[in-house]
């Protein structure tokens, strides 16, 4: 057994991931036979055992899915303690690209966190009502989300059980260094255009989002995510590194940076997630959230702000831009 | 109407050996303000239809409405808001908090209902009076004789102003002259337009004059 496997941090990780796995395919299961035989208009034992079952069962879907959450943070904490042990790498950039399961597994990791976001929300809605409205919907969701979790689980078999400790991996510097005579950036930007669609992206998302503009709030916080992450990694990253040549969204999550990584990413990726939580309740439920609005504008403008600080205390410690 | 009971039934550990038909085929209708006494001896069901009713458990199959509202298919938390807004509960072993005095064991059912402190204070003190138990209202329950303890628990069953009262066997722990009182307290509610139900096989209340209905359980069946 490799010493990946061996490591405290993958064996907690994957002993997790497991019982968390075996927990949604039974309720997976169990959700099969609730949309085969769902009938809220009946009194039926078969109809009572139905709605006593799906009450546990969402539960257990629930708990889940937070704590699937909570996991995603732990992973990228996992990849990049791995750092020490593959020759080569200096932080999880490294780590990911150890073989090719892993940049498809963050992936879907983020994809799979929105999505789990969306479920929760959804599910929170259907509580509030006495008459189960949403339990198909929610159902046929989860069983997408399992779906997925399923690639996941296996992606996370073969990327951990696939590390060489023997083959030397390429740095972040490598990773996201400008070679080539290219600069590393999306549909042919330069730093100064990113930076300007990145501040406009944000006053879009302001904008729409306040205006009650909800398709248009959805597609701007996407954009913005994107924007967000290259602007990170291609400018503000190198002022929290202090080092212009330095491109990396992993080295941050470091305690040499005070861990600010982990602040930066979750404010952006919760920011995005609840702008467009709450957009998808208001235009396809219909539970317009003042409070979700706010909260995700709040996290977003720290986000910025956090971003923006870095720039100007280094502005104003060193009397230039890098 | 204000309860239907359409064609209740109740199995406990249903699809196992240990199967137990508790309720069969129960219809039954109480309209608004009218008191009625479940009747009948241990294990005929009367506390189970009891628990139907008050959206504590739920049916095996069949309708229960309430005011017009689905009580048989209310999801845990709407039954339990249900549960904290309609109705009162007496129970024969009281389930009060022996440690705390009258007056807090009273609030008890108020705490995180959204009213302020001195509007909690003025609806605890009004359902103590209604229940005879006001002087004792700083003493700790477990000081109390089993009559004073009844009354308490009148006190909290009333101090959100439920439209419905359901009683489990209130008077098996009482003697005859505290019996007496608890009926008196009930004759009061039932003036005041509650909707009353009480299970008992205490006889004392099968010919009381404002009992309207009596029904008679046996094995799980109305007889």
């Amino acid at each position: 057994m490799n010493e990946i496997l061996l490591s405290n941090e993958v064996i907690v990780y994957l002993l997790s991931e497991t019982v968390l796995y075996l927990l949604l395919f039974i309720a997976f299961i169990s959700t099969l036979g609730l949309l085969r035989k769902w009938n809220f208009d009946a009194f039926t034992t078969e109809q009572f055992a139905l709605e006593n079952r799906s009450y546990l069962v969402m539960t257990i879907i629930f708990f889940v899915m937070l704590l699937k959450v909570v996991l995603l943070p732990y992973f990228v904490y996992t990849i990049d303690n791995l750092s020490n042990l593959i020759p080569g790498a200096m932080c999880g950039a490294g780590v990911v690209k150890a073989n090719e399961y892993g940049n498809p597994l963050l992936s879907l990791k983020i994809i799979i966190l929105f999505l789990s976001g969306l479920w929760l929300s959804m599910n929170s809605i259907d509580l509030k009502e006495k008459s189960y409205p949403y339990l198909k919907l929610k159902s046929w969701f989860f069983i997408l989300i399992f779906l997925l979790l399923s690639s996941e689980f296996i992606l996370d078999i073969l990327y951990f059980t696939h590390i060489e400790t023997t083959n030397p991996v390429s740095c972040c510097s490598v990773i996201f260094g400008q070679t080539g005579g290219g600069n590393g950036l999306p549909f042919g930007l330069d730093i100064l255009k990113l930076l300007i669609l990145f501040y406009l992206l944000f006053a879009l998302v302001v904008l729409t989002t306040l205006s009650d503009l909800a398709v248009m709030s959805i597609i701007a916080s996407l954009l913005f995510g994107v924007i967000a992450y290259y602007a990170v990694v291609y400018f503000f990253g190198t002022y929290i590194y202090e080092l212009p040549t330095h491109l990396c969204p992993f080295c941050m999550l470091q305690d040499h940076y005070y861990y600010v990584g982990y602040l930066l990413w979750g404010l952006l990726m919760l920011g995005v997630f609840l702008t467009i939580d709450a957009a998808v309740m208001q235009s396809f439920f219909k539970q317009p959230s003042k409070s979700l609005k706010r909260i995700s504008l709040l996290l977003l403008s720290l986000f910025v702000l956090l971003c923006s600080a870095y720039v100007t205390v280094y502005y104003l410690k060193n009397g230039v831009f890098l | 109407m204000m309860i239907r009971v359409e064609g209740i039934n109740k199995i406990f550990n249903e699809g196992t050996p240990q199967a137990f038909e508790a309720l069969k085929s129960i219809d039954l209708e109480v309209a608004k303000g009218e008191t009625m006494i479940l009747s009948g001896v241990s294990g005929s069901g009367k506390s189970t239809l009891l628990s139907l009713i008050a959206a504590l458990d739920k049916p095996s199959s069949g309708k229960i409405v309430v005011e017009g509202e689905l009580i048989s298919k209310l999801p845990d938390l709407h039954a339990s808001a249900y549960r904290a807004k309609s109705i009162g509960f007496i129970f024969q072993h009281f389930n009060l908090l022996e440690s705390l005095s009258v007056e807090e064991n009273v609030i008890a059912p108020l705490i995180n209902s959204g009213f302020d402190i001195v509007s909690i204070k003025q609806m605890a003190a009004k359902s103590m009076q209604s229940a005879a138990i006001s002087h004792k209202a700083s003493q700790q329950v477990k000081e109390l004789s089993g009559g004073e303890k009844q009354r308490c628990a009148i006190a909290r069953a009333l101090v959100h102003e439920p439209e419905l009262i359901i009683c489990d066997e209130p008077t098996a722990n009482l003697d005859r002259e505290n019996s007496l009182k608890f009926i008196e307290i009930l004759q009061s509610l039932h003036q005041r337009g509650k909707t009353i139900i009480v299970a008992t096989h205490d006889p004392l209340f099968e010919t009381l004059p404002f009992v309207s209905k009596v029904v008679h359980m046996e094995d799980g069946s109305i007889v």
